[in-house]
């Protein structure tokens, strides 16, 4: 990984040898815990700089308090979207929609889709989201008594769902989570090729929608209208690819951290499975432990945050995880506490680009463990196993391999 | 009871109405509906709970006796 040097501007006191993607627990590793990895930060300053803190080698500030990134968060303004993360991959320029716009195009944008993943849209889904899951877990409990539920149950329940959401069939899940694997985990040889073969599916999906409307997601995005006006190629395109990469791994890891934590803790999970109405609460506490996402701003002119010389151009980092175990905010942060009340974590982020599909992952989350308890006997991390986690931008767990026997 | 609602810092994350439905109404978006909420006698838990689960800070509690009457 390139890195770059730190810019003259940051005082060389505010470097911290600390990084989402580089700092010891970040790699890849058998029974890892990147989460506690990371908790160590609110010990030092509210907001530091680390020389590399992107896929690419970037450097970024780090704000470490929940309070000070509900303030950058909060202010569009000063802290921008405006990135084209995903495009620039390609060697191209346009904004993952509504996710790289800043406010006021980015409330038009906002606007127009919020009423396909509202609380009250998620209601309707409900159902369908249930059946795939007790689908799923019917047949994991029929063929044995352990399964690897990244694979078997959390990946194909999360596309399927998606999939569902963009009106497409089933039988093209394992296409999917090909893609989707390889655009979220791959090489830098598969990472792009995933990209363009995902752009192209979008593109080649918008224009059958087009030609042949039916009742679903990329039809109504190809029929809308905003300002007056339809929605121009690319702006469908930028919907769509955000709407396949926010909503898969993200969920998926929520689920596989979820369980993970509960084979570990058979106490919590026998509580969950006699007392299922408290399975609500504990998902929100999951949530708060195990977030999966680091956010980034682009600062829009020079400004001193906390003492700090941000300046125009610097990248801003308001790791999820870090907000999530401030003890400025969470009682013992440290301590997962599944009847918690007012958790008001940050796993979905502050501000206006609030997760888009919060309702329904949380949905997802929720019908997902409920299911898995009510069918799957007490499990544990199946002996000699040991689940594979891993930081950065989004982070993971690549298996989950569960036993019940 | 009255709850004071600064409706430019509600982004829709709906955890107010998740806790007391009745309480705090959401429009087709999800987001929550302007004006303050008097808050009857026997939904003020609630209430209040739904008030602090906001993770944007955009409900604040008014227990100021003209509020309470
Ligand atoms: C547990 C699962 C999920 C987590 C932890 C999560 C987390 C987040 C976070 C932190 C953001 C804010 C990003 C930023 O401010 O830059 C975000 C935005 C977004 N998420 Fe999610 N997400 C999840 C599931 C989903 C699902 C299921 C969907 C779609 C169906 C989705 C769609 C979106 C969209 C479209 C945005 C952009 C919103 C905007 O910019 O206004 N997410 N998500
Ligand atoms: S919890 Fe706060 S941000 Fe969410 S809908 Fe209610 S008022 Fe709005």
């Amino acid at each position: 990984m390139a890195i770059n040097p730190v810019p003259d501007h940051v005082p060389s006191e505010m470097v911290r040898d600390f990084s989402l993607f580089t700092s010891p627990g970040m790699a890849p590793t058998p029974n890892g815990d990147p989460h506690a990895a990371v908790a160590c930060v609110h010990a030092g300053p509210p907001i530091f700089y680390s020389p590399c803190n992107t896929r690419g080698g970037r450097g970024t500030w780090v704000i470490t308090r929940a309070r000070d990134q509900r303030r950058v968060l909060q202010d569009t303004e000063t802290f921008s979207s405006h990135r084209s993360i995903f495009s620039s991959a390609l060697g191209e320029n346009w904004p993952m929609i509504p996710l790289e716009l800043d406010p006021p195009a980015h409330g038009v944008f906002r606007s127009l889709l919020n009423p396909l993943l509202s609380p009250k849209r998620v209601m309707v889904l409900e159902p369908a989201v249930r059946e795939r899951a007790i689908t799923l877990i019917d047949r994991i409990a029929a063929s044995g008594t352990s399964c690897d539920v990244m694979k078997d149950f959390a990946f194909p329940f999360t596309v399927s769902i998606f999939l569902r959401l963009l009106g497409l069939p089933d039988h093209r899940l394992d296409t999917f989570v090909g893609w989707a694997k390889d655009l979220l985990h791959g090489d830098d040889v598969k990472r792009p090729a995933a990209a363009r073969t995902i752009v192209a599916f979008i593109d080649e999906l918008a224009t059958k929608r087009r030609k042949e409307p039916v009742d679903d997601f990329m039809t109504f995005i190809v029929q809308a209208q905003v300002g007056g006006r339809r929605l121009t190629e690319e702006e469908v395109r930028g919907i769509g690819v955000l709407v396949f990469v926010a909503g898969l791994d993200t969920v998926a890891a929520a689920i596989g951290f979820g369980l993970a934590y509960l084979a570990r803790n058979l106490k919590d999970q026998e509580l969950l499975r006699r007392e299922p109405d408290r399975i609500m609460l504990a998902a929100e506490e999951l949530l708060r432990a195990y977030p999966t996402v680091q956010i980034i701003r682009v600062a829009t002119k020079d400004i001193d945050f906390e003492g700090a010389p941000i300046r125009k151009g610097d990248y801003v980092s308001c790791a999820t995880m870090i907000a999530n175990r401030d003890p400025a905010e969470f009682e013992c942060p440290n301590t997962v506490d599944l009847a918690r009340e007012e958790n008001r974590h940050a796993a979905f982020g502050y501000g206006p680009h609030r997760c888009l599909g919060s309702h329904l992952a949380r949905r997802e989350i929720v019908i997902g463990l409920e299911e898995w308890l009510a069918r799957i006997p007490a499990f544990r991390i199946k002996k000699a196993t040991a689940p594979i986690t891993s930081g950065g931008h989004v982070f993971g767990l690549e298996n989950l391999i569960l036993d019940w026997s | 009871m009255r709850i004071i609602v600064h409706k430019a810092k509600c982004q829709g994350h709906a955890r107010c109405s998740a806790q007391a439905p009745d309480v705090f109404k959401l429009d087709d978006e999800g987001y929550i509906l302007p004006g303050d909420i008097e808050v009857a006698e026997g939904e003020q838990r609630l209430a209040s709970r739904g008030a602090r689960s906001c993770p944007e800070r955009a409900l604040e509690l008014d227990r100021t006796p003209a509020a309470r009457g």
